[in-house]
């Protein structure tokens, strides 16, 4: 079926749900193509392909909200799926914020579909693969591959709704990666690199990857363990949003409204550091993030969500926003067909800050590097955090060995205000692009 | 992709991340409109894809082996699917699902091609089917043995079918849930009832001749109650989960789940900061068996012994732990969240003893890895659905019952924490390093349960857990969980108390 048919389809399903008996009804199809190749020990390990399509089904009826999914498109089973939408509405608690967001308005975004993704041969595209993994084993420290990899996914999203016009946008996404072992006496220590793009043409180069991904596994050799202590904790770019994330999830406006969030009532108010400031982004070009509508049709944005150490703002849906009597941030996200709008960001990004990486490590008397991170980050509800911790020790402003086995733990609070330095390197293409920042002092669990 | 994260949890990730949606503000559904609803057959009466032709079957196993290769598969799936959402003391959601498809597998030398769709039909089974062929390329094919029906043994059994369960049955045991949650303390102040249950109906059939079709019902109901004092905030939550009929909340009620909870809501209201640094752990028996879960069972799972990068590679009976750990997946234990009859190759699940009083017995292993390491199969070969190819996972895995006496384990533990149930974690399969996040955990004070603290993660490495287990309880237990591995499975882990000395743990105060 191609999109005009699934904007027919969806435009269909809307007028017998409200056939049917609802008073409000939304269809949501997402249909596409995927492929990925493995390669392990210059061999293919696994060739992937499929095509697939669903359909989920939104209802209200007498201010009740039901949900359906089927991925049988066939027109009986389709119906079948909106009368049990209907059916599980009323099982639901009936509730004046219970409302469709109107479809009007889309915001424009380039770079969302690479058409050069479908044209690459799929033998160039396991020849890459190939040759990652060949150059990652070329150093030889490393002893050996868990394996490379390529997939790419075609996509086309589709909204149909009973308060608005159809809409639909088409997306392309393609990645490229690989793991390997590098081995010494009886150590044995992992590293791993994966880039992913919009475009193909915008993937790193093998040459790239591979060398990032055995630098992360031979660098981590002979590590050891330092003693329990406080000190400065440095923050490396990859490692940062595994601290973030926490404060992502507790600006989510639903969980502001059940008092769920340990920012709860911190809007307008200072609760980090001046130095950290946070954008969410729905419109960047040939980001991975970006869309021209969110995932219930409502147009994306970009905006400022922690301005300066300062709540500025919250992210919701339409259902949440009426709730707390505001508008959706265009922030609905869904986990495809199969699930109702939750709340979820674009992409996101620190604002940077003045001091090169190498500025910082020279001014940490003492402290950790940290470039690995283990554990679920700051606790949205309570603020707390505790995590493992790797990396390397610096003394003196100097890098002085790896180390490793170690935890990190503090309140959001403390960690937060605690950001003394922030770097001024920042890679855009990361979905939550960060760049190396120090929290002054932070509890380190050791020997 | 294939970025390998071994990790557990102990409810879906989407319900761990975001407390869902929707608003609030009406009244409870009333009894009158909840009355006419009955069960959900309607929707899945007549003919399914589980009714495809068997000759179409063995066509399409035939096809896939036509340009060479060892062995091949047809799968096909049904799975319908309800979840009903209570927070806040309001029905948010109710969701209806019906996903199908079939994936079609070739297996050529240590090469695997796989193709799915979401259509059966014979074009779209054919078309997977020469899709799946891409990675055969030399060699004379198997030839393909006719299909012949299997009829194993069932470790589930149903007595109230899931099928036949009206809806309001399933909106009266969410309400019963909530309302023994926020009357136990005016400190709860919200509780969410995550309601699902599916019916997964497979047919398996391949090269070798095998042709299976069952239905496995799968309950899982998580009760979640956050508390505030106006000083701390503690969100706590309980699981029950099986495979099942509805009468598995006669077995387990919903007062007991939501009562679990609320008394964890309530308890870690009164946490302090966790020590930091290296101390002895006592974990409570039960769900804490995720620790072995991950630190063994997945660095135990026969795919990364096959690559020769698994931390247990070449160590087969060697002593790996200390005398008192027995460790074992068991694929049979009746009704169990990770028990499923077969697996997903159709290989009946058992009992395999992994390590036995410390020595290395044996791994679990898929169709694959098991010719690859010429081992036998286990019954390990799982997927998370017909998207996937089936890889070695996980069942039912717990550490054995000891000799021990659980009070006896704490009261001659001087100093340390004491781990009463743990979130998730997550391991590095080939170094086996681990982390663990704790949900409810106590200082241990002179062998004595003390003041609760904050959520702390715990890190180490597998061998050194293993050989650091000193004292191993009478009183096995289990908990449902998910295990994700690039995919998830139903799973459950295990174990009677357990003393295990010196873990790093991550608390904020020296």
């Amino acid at each position: 079926m191609n999109v005009m048919n699934y904007k027919t389809l969806a435009e269909k399903l809307v007028s017998t749900a409200l056939k049917m008996g609802a008073d409000a009804a939304e269809i949501f199809i997402s249909a596409g193509r995927d492929l990925s190749v493995n390669i392990l020990n210059k061999e293919i390990e696994t060739i992937e392909e499929s095509d697939s399509a669903g359909v989920g089904v939104r209802v209200i009826a007498g201010g009740a909200l039901g949900f359906s999914y089927s991925n049988s498109l066939d027109m009986k089973a389709l119906e079948d799926t909106v009368a049990m939408a209907i059916r599980y509405a009323r099982l639901t608690t009936p509730d004046e914020n219970n409302i469709l967001p109107v479809l009007a308005g889309e915001t424009p975004v380039e770079g969302l579909y690479d058409p050069e993704t479908e044209t690459v041969t799929l033998e160039k595209k396991i020849a890459m693969a190939l040759e990652l993994e060949k150059l990652a084993m070329s150093d030889s420290r490393i002893t050996k591959s868990s394996g490379s990899s390529y997939g790419e996914s075609i996509q086309e999203i589709i909204i149909a709704s009973s308060t608005g016009t159809a809409r639909s946008y088409k997306v392309s996404a393609c990645s490229l990666g690989v793991s390997v072992v590098a081995e010494k006496g009886d150590q044995k220590k992992t590293g791993d690199e994966y880039c992913s793009r919009r475009f193909f043409s915008d993937l790193d180069s093998p040459d790239k990857i591979a060398s990032k991904a055995s630098q992360k596994a031979w660098q981590m050799l002979d590590s050891r363990m330092v003693k329990t202590q406080k000190a400065s904790v440095i923050f490396d770019p990859e490692v940062a949003p595994s601290l973030l994330r926490g404060i992502i999830a507790a600006l989510n406006g639903e969980r502001v409204l059940q008092g769920a969030s340990f920012l709860a009532h911190s809007m307008g108010m200072q609760f980090a550091s001046p130095l950290l400031s946070i954008t969410d982004d729905g419109t960047r070009a040939r980001s991975l993030g970006a869309a021209p509508f969110d995932d219930e049709g409502v147009a994306t944005q970009k905006r400022v969500l922690v301005d300066k150490g300062v709540v500025s703002g919250f992210i919701y849906n339409t259902i949440a926003a009426r709730r707390a009597g505001t508008v959706s941030t265009g922030n609905a996200s869904r986990n495809g067909y199969t699930s109702l709008p939750g709340i979820g960001t674009h992409h996101l990004s620190l604002t940077p800050g003045t001091n090169t990486r190498a500025e910082i490590i020279a001014a940490t008397e003492k402290g950790l590097l940290l470039n690995g991170v283990t554990g679920y980050g700051i606790d949205a509800v309570s603020g707390n955090f505790s995590g493992g911790a790797s990396g390397f020790w610096i003394d003196k402003g100097e890098i002085m060995f790896p180390v490793e086995g170690l935890t990190i733990a503090g309140s959001a609070d403390a960690i937060l205000n605690g950001i003394d330095m922030m770097g001024s390197d920042i890679d855009m293409n990361r979905s939550f692009a960060s760049p190396t920042f120090r929290v002054m002092e932070m509890q380190i669990g050791g020997r | 992709m294939k970025l390998q994260h071994f990790s557990v949890q102990d409810i879906p990730r989407r319900r761990f991340l975001e407390l869902t949606m929707k608003g609030s503000l009406a009244v409870a559904a009333t009894p009158a409109l909840l009355s006419q609803l009955t069960s959900c057959r309607s929707a899945t009466a007549g003919a399914t894809v589980l009714d495809t032709d068997r000759d179409l079957i063995s066509k399409v196993i035939r096809k896939a082996l036509e340009k060479g290769g060892d062995f091949s598969e047809v799968y096909i799936e049904n799975r319908i699917s309800r979840e009903i959402v209570m927070e806040e003391s309001k029905f948010r959601s109710g969701l209806y699902g019906i996903s199908q498809g079939a994936g079609v597998r070739v297996i050529s030398g240590n090469k695997t091609g796989y193709a799915y769709t979401d259509e059966v039909t014979e074009e779209k089974l054919l078309r997977a089917a020469e899709v799946a062929a891409f990675v055969a390329t030399k060699g004379t094919p198997v030839k393909a043995v006719g299909l012949k029906t299997v009829d194993y043994k069932s470790f589930i059994t149903v007595e109230m079918p899931l099928g036949e369960i009206a809806d309001d049955q399933r909106i009266e045991v969410i309400k019963r849930a909530d309302q023994a949650a926020m009357s136990y303390d005016p400190r709860i102040r919200m509780a969410l009832v995550d309601y699902y249950d599916e019916i997964r109906g497979r047919v398996i059939a391949n090269s070798e001749g095998l042709y299976l079709r069952d239905e496995l019902p799968l309950l899982f109901f998580i009760v979640q109650v956050m508390s505030a004092d106006g000083k701390a905030r503690h969100m706590a939550r309980e699981r029950l989960s099986m495979h099942s009929g509805f009468e598995m909340f006669s077995k387990v009620t919903p007062e007991e789940v939501a009562g679990n909870a609320a008394r964890e809501a309530i308890a870690m209201l009164a946490a302090e900061e966790a020590p930091a640094g290296i101390m002895d752990v006592v974990m409570q028996n039960g769900w804490g068996g995720v620790l072995v879960h991950e630190a063994i069972g997945h660095p135990l799972e026969a795919d990364n012994i096959a690559k020769g990068i698994g931390a247990f590679t070449g160590k087969l009976g060697q002593k790996v732990a200390s005398e008192c750990f027995t460790m074992v997946d068991d694929g049979s234990l009746p009704g169990h969240r990770g028990t499923t009859n077969y697996d997903d190759e159709g290989t009946p699940g058992q009992r395999n003893v992994l390590i036995e009083n410390g020595i290395l017995k044996g791994y679990m292993t898929d169709i694959l890895s098991a010719r690859q390491l010429d081992m036998k199969r286990t019954g390990n070969g799982r997927r998370e659905n017909f998207r996937y190819i089936p890889i070695p996972r996980m069942t039912n895995t717990f550490i054995d019952q000891g000799k021990d006496d659980p009070a006896e384990i704490l009261s001659s533990t001087k100093k340390g924490i004491y781990v009463q149930s743990l979130s998730g974690g997550s391991v590095n399969p080939v170094t086996g390093v681990f982390n663990f996040t704790c949900r409810e955990a106590y200082l241990i004070e002179n062998g004595k349960k003390a003041r609760p603290i904050r959520g702390a993660t715990l890190i180490g490495s597998c061998m050194d857990v293993i050989s650091n287990i000193d004292a191993v309880g009478n009183d096995l237990a289990f908990g449902p969980g998910i295990c994700g591995k690039g995919q998830n499975a139903e799973v459950d882990a295990g174990q009677p108390t357990v003393r295990i000395r010196g873990i790093n743990v991550g608390g904020s105060k020296a």
